[in-house]
């Protein structure tokens, strides 16, 4: 060994060769711990309320007949949801992002905009439109209309990204068009898919809209009433459990459908970029189709809140008060959605670049929330706040923590979509031009993945805005959001005066979903910015 | 000017062994080809060297300063190690002139530097466009040009023309490698190609099972490969059955000089190396007496290059006769069935 | 090389901004009473104003369903912010009571109204009472048609035509009743009856707009939700009216809104002095004429004009104590698969 050349200062070297390998991954692993902590807070509450009950109840509760018929229904309505929005999500997107669709921006737009619109607002459309919808294939219809963005979103991102040599590949191998999409396109782009599927899968079981709007039972009506018409927390927590259960063999059943393939692209530098497909005769059919779903999932509630500002005694021009409800919506939405998209991206980035059984636990723990009623995971933050943190209770800084928990899954799919964009190929080769590693995450990592943290910030914040049940008990007393004036006005009959609200949380949600759609066809396509 | 040295490199993922006590010396200014097949380790071994990736033992050394060993690792920003992979890793969201001013400081990204690299690898009317742009051979100057901007202690490449198609390989090759010989930049090229290695590198080093099998001048492994199987990596070989005598092989081509030292090989039974730019083909008319010039034989198959042919000849012997390869001129390429005599040139190389 | 900074930092760094601006708007203000209320929030807010007004107190009220409001109370415990709890019904703050949640009401309070209209056990005080009622479709139904007891809706001729909501916490007291005054068996056979008949509703809101729209022919709901229905779509929307159930039926039953003082309360002189506010002259007038349609329930007030007075309508002479927190009426609902 004698023959090394002297290394020049090794120990001082030493110690920061260390903290410099390790910062990245240090900084993940807070994130990611962070996030696990806040999705296992409501999850501890549901544990230590159901344990106050005896088993007896427990049983008296599961075993009715009544919870079977909840669960059935559960089921049946999640199943035809799911394949339903798997279907709309990936064929809206396909067009809005590989065929020549006329008016492609404002679709763009358009088909996020749903989940803009609450529940109730929802069903208040459908109510007034056709009072008679109700039961199993009218809950169907309209939780698909207000779901299905949540495969969308994300497969649009991720066609964006997706390289088209592999689809010219499958073309040149002899395969048609179609079979091309279906065992080349949509292979690559399944991660998107199938997550956002989970979140539909997941949302469902969750699902209490279903019950308001079109009077279909579900699982959660039962945890409902032992809330609110027994006030009994014990008795609604074990019930939860049960959803806790059955969400845990959707995310392992999801792993399998997901695949263990990593997401990004062989190659590692410059993909080939799709051209947009004619569609030629297909034009009609397509712009009718998507009209169709626009009108119904838009169109209804929109109509409907147009035709009470103009017929309702209440309507009165918006008060100052509108102007403080839009403030606090956006400010507390777009803090929240920051939080989530923050503490998505080392939950992601560890699942994905760090396999082991810990990160991928906790990347699938943090779908949890969204299979958990929004009441269960607020009451939970009540009860963990008035007994360790009483200064935050009820302060902006909790309602904002909830959002981040209750959308948390939003963001990580958001993220998911994107994260295979940045290929640990190209960190290392911005490493290797002299860039420590906080330096690459800036200037490359960030911005490869920048439309898919658009997209998990755009759908938290949508989320958001239009929260309900969270915002009621974890507000700072005295503070409005656009939800909870809605909401106020219409238990009143005051539809003319409510309308107005549920308008500007459509308005709100708008922005962040054009600017989504403004930065995917600059970014993730890497075209030049003009 | 910089030395890289690499001694007894271990490293494995799980419970593969990869890379199983590699030795590699690079002589500074030099460029160095790691040829192997593919997943013999040659990618591990350069993301070893540019630190992204730390082995489980041995060292690595640059330019009199210890990258790793046992008790340092510096990290790849530190190393000054250049790293072209396959197919470039070019930034997909910066312009071609972004991407080579990456690892420059702001000031000199202002200055003349990136614009005197795109002048250098010639793509300088590409400044402003983006990767996707470019074509593959375009993408591999720019990569090249990213890499250099740092001026780096040593360059590692890594498949870099494997993605592109053959006539542009060739093209870029060259220019790749006069612009590395004006750069005087050490250089470590990995590649699966023995032509690229041979015809490009100072020094090739064959990796295989995890270590290096044999290093030196690209003529040396050509002729003078320690084992059979590298003789094949290298190129088409002929084995001929040969008894060893007095420094000469005595084969049914004739005695063939050896090129080995007298007392290297001794006496008895062996195989000799004759590669089959080695071996003369000559047509013979039926009946004239072609025996006294070499082996009989007759062409089976005739693969036509245009400036040379690579024949497989049947020879006539008792047991049926093997097939025997020999590369000729274009011009003397033959038709199959043509009936030949074979000779060979000498020296030829032993083989165990 | 102008694309230096990702433009993905400015978003985020405002974003990091608003959350620190959230941080500093954490703090409580200073010695306000807080009142969670789960009645009408119009309703609310002009008695609040009413009352800062006349005793200089600053209150600061949370809304939301009661129920929810009921079960945050619940998981606070005795770390409740809230000093009043304000309710639409009474077998919440049964429950609280149950837990040991509330305060005794002040006695002068207390006397204010009809023994009979407060908790037995002094835990909350009686404030303002609704009156159950039917409503019905007058183009599907002639006034000879209409039953004379609530328990008539269960017989076969009502197939098809009823709409109801039985997980509204305005029915649990209506089944509580027919329990109370004519026994479990036959409050099931009830139930079992209005199943078969009806149409399930989430919510009296929707009941009252479907009657109004004709999709249901009747329902039984408070009268006061087909009061705000008709201000809401005037007198040329309303397609609808109300009916009122013979002298003493367990239909006509009146849901009484209470309010309670939580134990945890560290105002509690304030919130005794809103409660008193709430049943004293001037905070019953205000209910009376805040188009609540709700019954004022101290003596000597009376109810918003068009209402028939409450001593006409000679309700079912059930107390809101006897009624209690509604269990039976909902093991019941349980067991016929209805909740």
């Amino acid at each position: 060994m004698s023959t090394f050349a002297p290394a020049q200062p090794v120990t001082s070297r030493l110690t920061r060769t260390w903290s410099g390998r390790r910062r990245w991954p240090l900084v993940s692993a807070v994130g990611a711990t962070v996030a696990a902590a806040l999705v296992l807070l409501p999850l501890a509450f549901l544990v230590i309320q159901a344990q106050q009950s005896g088993w007896g109840e427990v049983e008296r509760l599961l075993l009715r007949h009544t919870v079977v018929v909840l669960l059935w229904n559960t089921v049946r309505l999640t199943l035809a949801c799911t394949v339903l929005c798997a279907v709309l999500g990936v064929g809206a997107a396909w067009c809005v992002e590989r065929t020549a669709l006329p008016l492609r921006r404002l679709w763009a737009v358009a088909l996020v905009l749903p989940l803009g619109i609450p529940d109730f607002v929802v069903g208040f459309g459908w109510v007034s439109l056709e009072p008679g919808l109700h039961g199993y294939l009218a809950a169907v219809m309209i939780m698909t209309l207000s779901l299905y963005p949540l495969v969308y979103l994300p497969t649009r991102i991720a066609l964006a990204s997706v390289d088209a040599g592999l689809e010219e590949a499958a073309r040149s191998l002899g395969l048609s068009s179609w079979q091309t999409f279906w065992r080349v396109t949509l292979r690559q782009v399944r991660p998107a898919v199938v997550g956002g599927c989970l979140l539909v899968t997941l949302g469902l079981l969750a699902e209490y809209g279903a019950f308001e709007i079109v009077q279909y039972q579900t699982f959660t009506v039962a945890i409902f009433t032992e809330f609110k018409l027994g006030f009994d927390a014990v008795g609604a927590c074990a019930l939860s459990l049960v959803l806790v259960l059955v969400s845990a063999a959707v995310l392992g059943g999801e792993r399998a459908l997901a695949g263990r393939g990593r997401a990004w692209r062989s190659g590692s530098g410059v993909r080939r970029i799709a051209p947009r497909v004619s569609l030629g005769g297909w034009a009609a059919p397509v712009l009718a189709g998507l009209t169709a779903l626009s009108g119904l999932a838009l169109g209804v509630p929109i109509g409907s809140l147009v035709y009470w500002m103009l017929r309702g005694s209440s309507s009165t021009l918006p008060s100052s008060s509108i102007l403080a409800a839009v403030g606090h919506t956006a400010e507390f939405s777009a803090a929240a959605a920051a939080v989530s998209t923050a503490l998505a991206v080392p939950v992601t980035a560890l699942a994905m670049r760090h396999r082991n059984r810990v990160t991928l636990l906790i990347e699938r723990l943090a779908y949890l929330p969204m299979a958990l009623p929004g009441l269960v995971i607020a009451l939970g933050l009540v009860s963990f706040s008035v007994r360790y943190a009483l200064a935050l209770y009820q302060s902006s800084l909790e309602l904002i923590v909830a959002y981040s928990i209750l959308f948390l899954p939003l963001a990580v799919v958001g993220v998911r979509s994107a994260m295979g964009q940045a290929s640990p190929r190209l960190e290392e080769v911005g490493r290797s031009l002299g860039c420590r590693p906080a330096a690459v995450w800036r200037r490359v990592t960030l911005p490869l993945i920048a439309p898919g943290l658009g997209a998990a910030f755009a759908l938290v914040f949508i989320s958001s805005a239009t929260e309900l049940t969270a915002t009621l008990l974890l507000r700072p007393t005295g503070v409005n959001t656009l939800a909870t004036q809605f909401w106020s006005y219409t238990t009143d009959f005051s539809y003319g005066a409510a309308a107005p609200y549920a308008a500007l949380m459509v308005a709100i949600s708008a922005v962040p979903a054009y600017l989504l759609s403004r930065r995917m066809s600059t970014l993730a396509r890497m075209r030049p910015e003009t | 000017m910089s030395r890289l040295s690499v001694r007894d490199l271990w490293k494995g993922y799980g419970k593969r062994a990869v890379l199983q006590g590699v030795n590699l010396e690079v002589q500074p200014g030099s460029l160095t080809a790691v040829l192997g097949l593919s997943g013999c380790g040659k990618t591990t071994l350069l993301r070893v060297i540019a630190g992204f990736e730390r082995a489980e033992r041995g060292s690595v050394s640059l330019a009199r300063r210890v990258l790793e060993d046992a008790h340092t690792f510096l990290p790849a920003e530190q190393r000054g190690v250049g790293y072209v992979p396959q197919e470039g890793a070019l930034f997909p969201h910066l312009t071609v002139e972004a991407n080579v001013g990456f690892g420059l400081s702001r000031r000199e990204r202002r200055g003349h530097a990136v614009d005197e690299l795109l002048e250098m690898v010639g793509i300088a009317p590409l400044a402003r466009s983006l990767p996707n742009e470019l074509s593959g051979g375009e993408q591999q100057r720019v990569a090249l040009a990213r890499a250099l901007a740092r001026r780096p202690h040593a360059l590692l490449l890594d498949e870099p023309f494997s993605s592109l198609d053959a006539s542009l390989r060739t093209r870029v090759r060259e220019e790749v490698h006069s612009l590395l010989s004006a750069q005087g930049v050490t250089t470590v090229l990995v590649t699966h190609d023995q032509e690229e290695a041979l015809s490009l590198a100072d020094d090739v080093a064959v990796l295989r099972d995890g270590v290096i099998v044999q290093q030196g001048a690209p003529a040396d492994l050509y002729e003078r490969p320690t084992d059979e199987r590298l003789a094949r990596f290298l190129g088409a070989v002929n084995l001929i059955d040969a008894d060893f005598k007095d420094g000469t092989a005595r084969t049914p081509l004739g005695a063939l000089a050896l090129r080995v030292e007298q007392g290297a090989v001794g006496y008895g039974a062996g195989v000799v190396m004759v590669r089959p730019e080695q071996l003369d083909v000559r047509p013979r008319t039926e009946g004239a007496d072609g025996l006294r010039a070499g082996l009989g034989g007759r062409v089976e198959q005739c693969r036509y290059y245009g400036h040379d042919a690579l024949l497989h000849i049947r020879t006539e012997q008792p047991n049926g006769g093997e097939v025997l390869l020999a590369r000729v001129h274009g011009e003397q390429a033959l038709p199959v069935g043509t009936p030949v005599t074979i000779a060979a040139r000498g020296p030829v190389t032993p083989l165990h | 090389m102008s694309r230096g900074k990702p433009p993905i930092l400015s978003p985020l760094l405002v974003c990091a901004g608003l959350l620190l601006s959230a941080c500093g708007g954490a703090a409580r203000g200073g010695p306000a009473l807080t009142v969670y209320s789960g009645q009408h929030e119009q309703t609310t807010a002009l008695l609040v104003a009413a009352f800062e007004k006349q005793s200089g107190i600053a209150v600061s009220v949370r809304s939301g369903d009661e129920a929810t409001l009921g079960n945050q109370i619940l998981q606070e415990g005795e770390s409740s912010p809230a000093d009043v709890f304000y309710t639409e019904n009474t077998p919440v703050l049964e429950a609280l009571a149950k837990r040991g949640l509330l305060a005794e009401v002040s006695a002068s309070t207390l006397a204010s109204v009809r023994r009979s209209d407060s908790s037995a056990q002094r835990d909350w005080v009686g404030v303002s009472a609704r009156v159950s009622a039917l409503v019905y479709d007058p183009s599907q139904l002639a006034s000879t048609q209409l039953p004379a007891s609530i328990l008539e809706l269960a017989e076969p001729r009502w197939k098809g035509k009823l709409g109801f909501a039985p997980s509204e916490t305005d029915f649990q007291p209506l089944l509580s009743a027919i329990v109370k005054l004519d026994g479990t068996a036959t409050a099931e056979r009830w139930l079992r009856g209005l199943q078969s008949n009806g149409r399930i509703y989430p919510d009296n809101e929707a009941v009252v707009n479907q009657v109004n729209n004709g999709e249901s022919a009747a329902g039984p709901i408070n009268s006061y939700y087909w009061y705000r229905l008709r201000d809401e779509t005037g007198s040329r929307g309303t397609h609808s009216a109300l009916h009122y159930y013979a002298p003493g039926d367990p239909g006509d039953l009146v849901d009484v809104s209470g309010a309670a003082v939580l134990r945890a309360s560290s105002h509690k002189a304030a919130a005794q002095a809103f409660l008193a506010f709430l049943i004293s002259r001037t905070g019953q007038e205000t209910i009376a004429h805040s188009h609540s349609y709700e019954y004022p329930l101290r003596p000597g007030v009376s109810p918003a004009a068009g209402l028939p007075a409450l001593s006409a309508l000679r309700p079912a002479a059930l107390t809101p104590a006897q009624l209690g927190d509604g269990g039976a009426a909902l093991a019941l609902e349980q067991k016929l698969g209805l909740l």
